[in-house]
């Protein structure tokens, strides 16, 4: 039967101290193995799997083995522990090996590197993911893209409205100080997020670029030099596109949520943001409301 | 269900970086999902014509089939808006929610989700849902923690908050409407229409047939005498808008900025 390309928790798995098992036995054609084109590569091929076939037994050659897993079992628990790994990724949470065996694994551990082979193949023919090992240390994997890195993935969803929370930090951090914020206010704000000017972000990619040239472009930031400041200096406004689209009072939420305390805690912006949500209201909705150049509190 | 011939579709990559997408934005609009299918073609496939996005997520659907996974569409259902999630078939629980709530919270959340099925309008008090801290599962919550995890699931879109009162966020009923209907099968409403599970809705008043809004919007809509499909007596409710994506668009209303314009029709 044809050979199925490394996958890389292959190698990975090998290091888990997972009790040496006897692999189920081979799956003959027409059940639920996936049929593999020997010439494999980018190339898409659909994955067939069969309705679950009639559970077979397979013969433990290990007497010692008690418990039984058929193959349509094998399977069954591959897709709840893709579902598991594709949930904890989109809820940004550690993928810790153990957890996986405590929730979805459960007694079938003996199994695990078959059921994490057959679910690896599955992220990766069906979402383009590599179920990798990050860290044999603290057993941690992640999901990464197979496909290749796409910067223009966060913006594709973004062009209309960029309300992510790199974006609303920073005019937040605008707003409050009341004036331009120099690049270096900035940084030490998102390095509370774990952003550095340096260092590539598994979401973000290159921030840096992300802040100083696809926001600006997009008019939702402006990266202006500090005047007659040397070495030179750069602090960011609020882009036109900004004023336009996103109101004070969605920043005072926004900012009520992120520190837990009420809007209240900034009173003269908060009366601002009022302030414009009212002349908002009262005025023509098409009309643009600049942001007015405020006093420092 | 599916029609007989279950033809199984192709994965490309750019329905690879479709499906990743979606997964990582969870829940999105019927205009989003079309500018993101329009990405994917441009990453991977610019000379290709972009398909029909029904058929597009049909041939996604006809390969997730064997994975009991499903990208499904819903409406939401106060103003009639698609949105699109990835959703487990086979799950029996609250899968979803499983993650990111401790014990306690989950069953703080299926309080809540009962006392909204049972109820008349498909919304639960707030104090109503607070009442019923001391039966939690799992570490024992005071009532003012209990408000907050009610606000989380708010943030988190599995509940929808309207004058201290909560109903089912469009998402968690697209996600949850499997579990919902086997849990809870004598309790469960459901629209006349579509044949949907329904939570808020509006409904006859001689025969007590409910229909979701949208579902009333359409099934009126320019008609000047609605009457029951079921009994034909007048329909004695307001008659909803049919939703509409071009006149959205034009508006160009932020969404967080837009009411609801819909009222309660019970």
């Amino acid at each position: 039967s044809p050979k199925l390309a490394p996958s890389p928790v292959h190698a990975s798995i090998a290091l888990f101290s997972c009790p040496r098992s006897p692999q189920p036995k081979r799956e003959t054609p027409g059940s639920l193995s996936p049929q593999v084109k020997p010439s494999q590569g980018p190339s898409p091929s659909g994955l067939r799997a069969a309705p679950p076939a009639p559970s077979r037994r397979h013969q433990a050659t290990d007497p010692s083995i008690s418990l039984h897993m058929s193959p349509a079992q094998l399977v069954q628990k591959a897709h709840e522990l893709m579902w598991y790994v594709l949930v904890k990724d989109q809820k940004k949470m550690i993928i810790w090996f153990p957890d996986m065996v405590k929730d979805v694994i459960g007694s079938y551990k003996k199994w695990c590197r078959s059921i994490l082979r057959r679910t690896s193949l599955i992220l990766a023919r069906v979402f383009g993911l590599h179920l990798r090992l990050t860290s044999l240390h603290t057993m941690e994997f992640a999901l990464v893209k197979a496909l290749e890195p796409e910067e223009l993935d966060r913006v594709a969803l973004s062009n209309r409205m960029p309300m992510t929370g790199l974006l609303l930090m920073i005019l937040s951090l605008i707003y409050v100080k009341g004036r331009g914020a120099r690049e270096s206010a900035v940084w030490n704000v998102l390095r509370i997020l774990g952003l550095r000017p340096w260092k590539k972000h598994s979401t973000f990619g290159d921030v840096r670029k992300l802040i100083t040239e696809e926001f600006v472009q997009q008019n939702y930031l402006k990266y202006q030099r500090v005047p007659y400041v040397e070495p030179p200096e750069y602090e960011f406004f609020w882009g036109s596109r900004a004023s336009r689209e996103i109101t004070k009072l969605q920043i005072m939420e926004f900012l009520a949520r992120v520190f837990k305390k009420d809007p209240q805690a900034w009173p003269s912006r908060y009366r601002e943001a009022l302030e414009e949500a009212r002349a908002l209201r009262e005025a023509n909705p098409a009309a643009h409301c600049p942001r007015s150049s405020v006093s420092e509190d | 269900m599916q029609g007989s011939t279950r033809r199984m579709g192709v994965m490309t990559d750019v329905h690879r970086r479709f499906l990743q997408l979606l997964m990582t934005h969870g829940v999105l609009e019927e205009w989003d999902v079309k500018r993101l299918q329009r990405h994917c073609y441009k990453v991977h496939d610019r000379n290709a014509t972009v398909d029909k996005l029904e058929d597009f997520i049909n041939n996604i659907n006809s390969v997730l089939e064997s994975l009991y996974i499903e990208i499904k569409r819903g409406v939401t259902e106060d103003d009639g808006r698609p949105i699109y999630a990835l959703v487990n078939l086979a799950t029996t629980s609250i899968s979803k929610m499983a993650t990111d709530f401790a014990e306690n919270e989950l069953d703080l959340f299926r309080k809540a989700l009962e006392l909204i099925i049972d109820s008349e309008t498909g919304f639960a008090s707030s104090t109503n849902i607070l009442n019923l801290v001391d039966q939690l599962k799992g570490k024992k919550m005071r009532k003012k923690e209990a408000e907050q995890v009610l606000q989380k699931f708010v943030q988190n879109k599995w509940l929808i908050e309207k004058e201290g009162e909560f109903t089912l966020h469009g998402r968690a009923i697209l996600e949850m409407e499997q579990y919902i209907r086997e849990t809870y099968p004598d309790a469960v409403k459901i629209c006349n229409i579509c044949h949907s599970l329904l939570i808020q809705g509006q409904s006859c008043e001689t025969c007590g047939i409910r229909m979701h809004l949208p579902c009333v919007a359409k099934y009126f809509q320019s008609n000047a005498e609605p009457r029951c499909p079921h009994c034909n007596d007048y329909w004695p409710h307001e008659i909803p808008e049919v939703f509409d994506p071009e006149k959205e668009r034009e508006s160009g209303i932020s969404k967080s900025n837009k009411k609801s314009l819909r009222s309660r029709q019970h």
